[in-house]
């Protein structure tokens, strides 16, 4: 990327009453990048949003934005646009001049509307002109309120849930527009998210959000393949989590009765590692099966058949973990039964070390 | 959907209420303004006379009377600016009062409510009377201002159209605000957010946002504030002085003074029309207006 610290996010801090929001942040985004902040509620994803937008006042810290200090500048002083996840369109105006709102005192009549016919195509609205707010679906509204905030070519984007308001077919085909879209134009957007598979699929790189603070800022790959902590392990993706303890140079789980390699030396006598349900290979059990390493006997709880995989619950041992199985062509082994004794083995590579 | 008989009768109750209180009296009123007038009890004759033969006995002169003497126009048309300007203060400080009470949080909110129906409890007269004592020559406030040195003799506050004004701000406020709140309320505070984010300043996004967002409350509370202060008798009689001549005032004289039943009955009548007429047209002109925009 060109410029690494498009936007630069230094020290955040707010509070509201006692309550502590968000805690000394320190981001940085690089231009036309696509970011995504996931967190549950209450992570202070949208206050960060916010004080971007300028709609909060950080009580400490600064932001530059392509090396402009915009911490105190009014809403309507920065250069960039907000798209709220109600989408605050005007219902009082058409769709025209929804579009038109923020241009209409910079350009004359004609200019106006040859960039309304241009974003209107852009974002194949073009037919819905003439429409009021009311008359329009969820995904008109959408698009609108995206038309509203790019006619101003703005340097920075910030989506506020972009795609909680839609059903679920139409998010799936509106995240490959807006992935598109946001590739053509190469505005730096930033969004906020609960939806963790909304994060991976929109995000060149996201921040995962607890409690105010950012635990981890990554790719997605990166993120759902080497999880840093336990909290983020289980929020993006299913997570099979389980405690090693180190014996005599070997680990070994006792919740699974069972000992593991790993690919690096561990100097902790005790840590949690992370096994994703997708690299658990998962067979019939054979009366003459030995027990090998990296593998555990159990049976089948529990089974969703879902088309493309299958998800069992298998209880091994003690413990229940989470195995996913896809159906190819020449599995014969893609339907077992509830109560089938199985196997479930994996490679040393699948195996991750959490730090926490 | 079939409605059953109990729920036909129901929606009949009011137009059956307007019917007995307000088209009944209404034609009452009507009939006396084109009887002719008389002394004695009640002062004017029967439009229906049976004696020598059927007779319709009826006139036009009530209402060529009024029309002719500029003084009842002239005391109409005060009234008429007298609401105007009453309006237009009640929008000036209703709408900050109501904008702020429907962003406040709930428990304050609430609060402020109350603060505002809370005069509503009172008399009406008793709330108008205590302004006669606050604004008298050696009133409170005169006496404030004198101990303060701000003047050095009392001011003349009561009986003059500025008193008048005051206490029908005074009065009718409530009835700006509690419509106002109601669209306010339902005001998505995100829109003035877009606007500042789109580039508009605090000014511009007033103008833009808010005021065409709250024109149905303003126009509602407005129509709630205007009809009656143009017929208000009370408190131009209570704090007002000989030099502006209300409506309401002269109505009064005319049929309890004067005793002239026919003619106040002309003069009722013609203010219904002048008045009620007009809004009428704006209200479905208005009304289709908002459906068609979707307001």
């Amino acid at each position: 990327m060109t410029n690494k610290n498009f936007l630069k996010i230094e020290n955040i801090s707010k509070s509201f009453g006692k309550i502590k929001v968000l805690e000394n942040i320190n981001l940085n985004i690089s231009k036309s990048e696509f970011f995504g902040l996931l967190g549950s509620s209450g992570s202070g994803k949208t206050t960060l949003l916010r004080i971007l937008g300028g709609f909060e006042i950080p009580d400490s810290g600064r932001i530059y934005l392509d090396g402009l200090d915009i911490t105190n500048l009014e809403p309507f002083e920065r250069p960039l646009n907000y798209m709220f996840q109600s989408y605050a369109l005007f219902p009082h105006l058409n769709v025209f001049n929804n579009l038109a709102f923020g241009i209409k005192d910079h350009f004359d009549k004609n200019e106006i509307s040859l960039k309304v016919n241009e974003i209107s195509k852009l974002l194949s609205i073009e037919n819905l002109l003439n429409r009021r707010i009311k008359q329009l679906s969820g995904g008109e509204q959408q698009r609108v309120a995206l038309g509203r905030c790019l006619i101003k070519k703005p340097k920075l984007l910030l989506l506020d849930e972009p795609l909680a308001a839609l059903d679920k077919k139409l998010r799936t085909k509106t995240q490959l527009e807006l992935t598109s879209l946001q590739k053509q134009l190469e505005i730096t957007f930033v969004f906020v998210t609960h939806d963790q598979e909304e994060a991976m699929s929109l995000s060149d790189r996201m921040a995962i959000m607890k409690n105010g603070n950012i635990l981890e800022c990554s790719s997605p790959e990166e993120i759902y393949e080497n999880p840093k902590n336990t909290y983020t392990a289980n929020f993006v993706g299913i997570a099979n989590i389980f405690e090693l303890k180190k014996k005599n140079e070997n680990y070994f789980s006792n919740e699974l009765n069972t000992q593991f390699e790993i690919s690096k030396n561990e100097l902790n006598e005790n840590f949690n590692i992370l096994l994703r349900p997708e690299k658990i290979k998962i067979i019939k059990k054979n009366n003459t099966d030995t027990k090998n390493l990296n593998s555990v006997e159990g049976t089948i709880i529990e089974k969703s058949y879902l088309g493309s995989f299958t998800r069992y619950e298998v209880k091994c041992n003690e413990k229940i973990i989470s195995v996913i199985d896809q159906n190819y062509n020449d599995n014969t082994n893609y339907n077992f039964p509830v109560g089938e004794q199985v196997i479930c083995s994996w490679s040393k590579e699948s195996v991750k070390i959490l730090e926490d | 959907m079939k409605k059953k008989p109990f729920e036909k009768y129901f929606i009949l109750s009011p137009y059956i209420w307007l019917v007995l209180f307000f088209f009944i009296p209404l034609a009452i009123i009507f009939k006396i303004s084109i009887s002719v007038s008389e002394w004695g009890m009640p002062p004017y004759q029967d439009i229906f006379v049976n004696n020598d033969g059927f007779k319709i006995n009826i006139t036009l002169e009530n209402y060529l009377y009024i029309l002719s003497d500029f003084y009842y126009i002239r005391s109409f048309l005060n009234s008429i600016v007298l609401a105007f300007i009453s309006t237009f203060f009640c929008i000036l400080i209703g709408f900050p009062l109501a904008f702020y009470i429907a962003t406040s949080d709930i428990k304050l909110r609430n609060i402020l409510l109350i603060l505002v129906i809370i005069p509503f409890w009172s008399s009406f007269l008793l709330r108008v009377y205590a302004w006669k004592i606050i604004l008298q020559n050696n009133g409170i406030l005169n006496l404030i201002l004198l101990k303060l040195g701000i003047i050095s003799e009392p001011l003349q506050l009561l009986y003059n159209q500025y008193a008048v004004i005051m206490g029908i701000v005074y009065t009718y406020l409530p009835l700006m605000i509690l419509p106002l709140y109601g669209y306010l309320n339902k005001f998505d505070l995100n829109l003035i957010d877009a606007s500042k984010d789109l580039g508009l300043n605090r000014i511009k996004s007033f103008f833009r946002v808010i005021l065409p967002l709250s024109l149905p409350g303003i126009i509602a509370g407005s129509l709630l504030v205007f009809i009656p202060v143009v017929g208000e008798f009370i408190i131009p009689e209570m704090l007002g002085g000989s030099d502006k001549l209300y409506y309401g005032k002269i109505l009064w004289e005319e049929f309890f003074v004067n005793r002239n039943w026919p003619g106040a009955s002309a003069l009722a009548f013609t203010g219904i029309i002048v008045l009620v007429l007009p809004i009428i047209i704006f209200q479905i002109i208005y009304s289709k207006w908002t459906v068609k925009n979707e307001i």
